[in-house]
C-alpha cells in the first residue's frame, strides 16, 4: 500500500513538474477565465434589471455563482481525454502499456499533480483578479468553505473519471475529437457551470438528479453560498464520493474490455 | 512442451487486422459513407519459434513484414488473434501488469520517457514503478554511465536531446529493473555510426554479464553481424528463415567476387588468355551441374587499365582453381576476394521471398 501510494504520488509529482514547461500558458489562462466571467456577469446583470430575485438567487449571489464556477473549473478540469486520444492516434499508448502500472490511476495521479500546479498558477490568480473586479459574496461560513473545498476536490475525481472513459473510446473509435467536443458542451451545460440546475425545467432536473454531472459545479458552489446547510453538506459530499467511485469503476471496466481491441499497425 | 531454459515460446501466432478500403474520387467517398469494403490484413501469420535464456536473436524483415506486430504481442500490448505466446511463464496480454515487470522494451521510434521533464526525473519515476532499491538503482546507473555516458544530459528534458542521446537514455531506462528479457524494436534507427557503436557495445556488455535475453529488430544488418548468432527473417507475416548467420550465408551466399590489381599496363594483353582459360575451367567443372547461372557460373569484366573483376558461383568453381589460373596467366600486384555480403543475401530474400530458398542446394 505504501509503495503503491509512493508510486502514484511520484506520478502526481511528474505531472506537477511536467506542466512547469508550459507555465507561460497560464498568464493567458487567467485572462481567458476573466473574460468568461465578464461576459456572463453582464448577461446576468441585464437579466436582473427587471427583478431582484430569480429562482432564489439575487444578482450578487448569481455573480458569485458564475465567477466561482469558472474559478473552480480552472482546478477540476483535466486533459486526460485529449491526452489519451493523442496517445492512441499516435501509437504512444504502447509506451504506457509496457510499464507495470495501473493506467487509470497513473493518469488520474498525473492530472492531480497538474491540477495542484494550476491551483497556484491559474486558479488563485484568477480568483484574486475576478474577486477584485466583480461584487462577490464570501463563503457562508468557515465550515461551508471547507465543505466547498472538499466538494471541489471530489469534482476533480468525477471529471477525471469521465474523461478517462471518454479517452478510452479512442481505442475503438480511433478519432474521437467529435465525441470530446460533444462531451465538453454537455458537461458545461449539465454541470451547472453555465446556469444553475434550478433554472432547468422540472423534468430535466429530475433526470439530472440521477446523473453525476450536476455534482461537478453546481454542488460545490451551492455549498459555498450556504444554499446547502448542516448535515445536507455531508450527504452531498457522500453522493459525490459515491459517484466518483462508481465512475472510476465503470472506467476500469471499460478500459479492460477496450484494451483487448487495441490495434496499432506499423511503427 | 517447453524446455527448461526456454524463455520465449511462440506457437502458430497470428495477428489479423481489419482495415477498410478507401474508394477513389468523390463518388467513392460517398459510397464509403454507407458501405465500406473490408479487407483482412494478416500482419503475423502462424509464426512459431522458441528463444532460450541468454540468447541474442535478430528479427529482421522488410517494412511492414510483421516484426513490430510480433514484438507488440510479445510485450503484451496487442492481443493475438490466434496462437500461443508464453514469455517468462506469463501470457503477456493476460497478466500485463505483472508480466511487464520482467521485461525491458525499447521502441526506437518512440520514447518511454516523459517528454518535458529532465531525464533523471523519468528515471526516478521508473525506479518507483519497478520498485528498484536505491542501492541497485545507483549501482546500475553507474554501470550505464560507464558505457552510455548519460551524465552529460541527465538534467536535460527529453525533448531537447538528440536522437542518439535519447536512445541511450531509453536503453538505460529499459534495464533499470534488470529484466531477464529485453525487446528492442529498431534500437539503432536513424543513429550515426558512433551512436550505433555505443549501443552495440552496451548490449554486448549486458548480455553476458546479466544473462539478458535479447530480441532485436533492425534494418541495419551490421547490428546483426555484430550482436546476434541467430536471425529470424519474416516477410508478409511468415517466418522465412530461422537459423544462424553462418547458415544463411552457406545456404544462400553462393557468389564470390575476386578483384585483380594488375602489376602494370603490359599485363592487360594477357587478360583475354585468362578469360579463355577460366571459361574452359568453368565449362569442365560445371558441365551439366547447374545451368541457372549464366556463362557457366563465371563472369570476367575489366574495370579499368589496371583492374578487373571475376564474379563466380563458388559452389561450382573452387576459389583455389581460379586463383591458380590467375597466377599462371599474369602478374598481379594484389588480389581481393570477397564473399557475397549479408546485405546482398538479405536483399535477395526480401525481393524473392520463399523463392530465394528454392534454387539452393543442401
Amino acid at each position: 500500500m505504501k509503495n503503491w501510494l509512493q508510486t502514484y504520488l511520484e506520478f502526481a509529482r511528474v505531472g506537477f513538474v511536467n506542466i512547469l514547461a508550459y507555465r507561460l500558458r497560464y498568464y493567458t489562462g487567467v485572462i481567458t477565465y476573466f473574460i468568461n466571467v465578464t461576459v456572463y456577469y453582464f448577461i446576468w446583470r441585464a437579466i436582473f434589471t427587471n427583478s431582484d430575485h430569480i429562482e432564489g438567487f439575487n444578482l450578487k449571489q448569481m455573480t458569485t455563482y458564475v465567477a466561482l464556477g469558472w474559478i473552480i473549473r480552472s482546478f477540476y478540469f483535466s486533459t486526460i481525454d485529449q491526452d489519451m486520444a493523442n496517445d492512441v492516434m499516435e501509437g504512444k499508448i504502447s509506451m504506457t502499456l509496457i510499464k507495470p502500472i495501473h493506467v487509470q490511476w497513473s493518469l488520474v495521479a498525473q492530472s492531480l499533480g497538474e491540477s495542484c500546479f494550476r491551483l497556484f498558477m491559474l486558479t488563485a490568480p484568477a480568483a484574486v483578479v475576478i474577486a477584485l473586479v466583480f461584487p462577490m459574496s464570501g463563503p457562508s461560513s468557515a465550515l461551508h468553505f471547507a465543505g466547498f473545498f472538499a466538494s471541489t476536490v471530489l469534482s476533480f475525481f468525477i471529471v477525471a473519471s469521465i474523461n478517462f472513459i471518454a479517452g478510452t473510446c479512442a481505442i475503438r473509435l480511433k478519432s474521437i475529437l467529435g465525441l470530446l467536443r460533444a462531451k465538453y458542451f454537455l458537461l458545461e451545460l449539465f454541470s451547472g457551470l453555465l446556469i444553475p440546475m434550478t433554472f432547468f425545467p422540472q423534468s430535466i432536473q429530475k433526470v439530472m438528479n440521477y446523473l453525476p454531472f450536476q455534482h461537478i459545479s453546481f454542488t460545490p458552489v451551492l455549498i459555498y453560498l450556504g444554499k446547502i446547510q448542516g448535515p445536507k453538506i455531508w450527504e452531498e459530499l457522500g453522493i459525490q464520493l459515491l459517484w466518483a467511485v462508481a465512475i472510476f469503476l465503470i472506467g476500469q471496466w471499460w478500459w479492460a474490455t477496450s484494451i483487448r481491441k487495441l490495434s496499432i499497425q506499423g511503427g | 512442451m517447453q524446455m527448461n531454459d526456454t524463455i520465449v515460446h511462440v506457437q502458430d501466432l497470428c495477428k489479423f487486422f481489419r482495415t477498410f478500403k478507401r474508394r477513389e474520387g468523390v463518388l467513392g467517398a460517398v459510397k464509403d459513407l454507407f458501405v465500406r469494403e473490408q479487407r483482412l490484413v494478416k500482419a503475423v501469420d502462424h509464426v512459431s519459434f522458441d528463444i532460450a535464456r541468454g540468447e541474442m536473436v535478430g528479427y529482421i524483415g522488410p517494412n511492414g513484414a510483421g516484426k513490430s506486430t510480433t514484438i507488440k504481442m510479445l510485450t503484451g500490448i496487442l492481443v493475438p488473434t490466434e496462437g500461443e505466446v508464453q514469455v517468462n511463464n506469463f501470457v503477456p496480454h493476460r497478466d500485463r501488469k505483472h508480466y511487464t515487470r520482467s521485461i525491458g522494451v525499447v521502441f526506437g521510434q518512440r520514447t518511454q520517457l516523459w517528454w518535458d521533464i529532465a531525464v533523471i526525473e523519468s528515471f526516478k519515476l521508473l525506479r518507483r514503478i519497478y520498485d528498484v532499491s536505491e542501492r541497485d538503482f545507483d549501482a546500475r546507473m553507474a554501470l550505464f554511465n560507464d558505457i552510455l555516458r548519460l551524465n552529460d544530459f541527465l538534467h536535460t528534458p527529453v525533448r531537447k536531446l538528440s536522437l542518439g542521446e535519447r536512445m541511450r537514455c531509453d536503453l538505460a531506462a529499459s534495464l533499470l529493473h534488470n529484466p531477464p528479457l529485453l525487446f528492442l524494436d529498431e534500437p539503432t534507427i536513424g543513429l550515426d555510426v558512433v551512436a550505433k557503436e555505443s549501443i552495440r557495445e552496451f548490449l554486448k556488455t549486458i548480455n553476458p554479464e546479466f544473462q539478458t535475453t535479447i530480441l532485436l529488430t533492425t534494418h541495419d544488418l551490421a547490428d546483426i553481424e555484430e550482436l546476434c548468432r541467430r536471425i529470424m527473417i519474416i516477410d508478409q507475416g511468415k517466418i522465412l528463415f530461422d537459423g544462424s548467420l553462418e547458415e544463411i550465408k552457406r545456404r544462400l551466399g553462393k557468389i564470390n567476387q575476386i578483384t585483380l590489381y594488375l602489376k602494370d599496363r603490359s599485363e592487360q594483353a594477357k587478360i583475354a588468355a585468362l578469360n579463355a582459360s577460366l571459361a574452359l575451367l568453368a565449362q569442365t567443372l560445371s558441365a551439366g551441374a547447374a545451368k541457372q547461372m549464366s556463362a557457366n557460373g563465371l563472369h570476367l569484366e575489366q574495370i579499368d587499365d589496371l583492374k578487373c573483376r571475376i564474379v563466380y558461383d563458388r559452389r561450382l568453381i573452387p576459389t583455389e582453381e581460379i586463383l591458380r589460373q590467375i597466377v599462371n596467366s599474369l602478374e598481379v600486384r594484389d588480389i581481393l576476394i570477397e564473399e557475397e555480403s549479408i546485405e546482398e543475401i538479405v536483399k535477395k530474400i526480401y525481393t524473392e521471398g520463399r523463392e530465394a530458398f528454392v534454387g539452393e542446394r543442401a
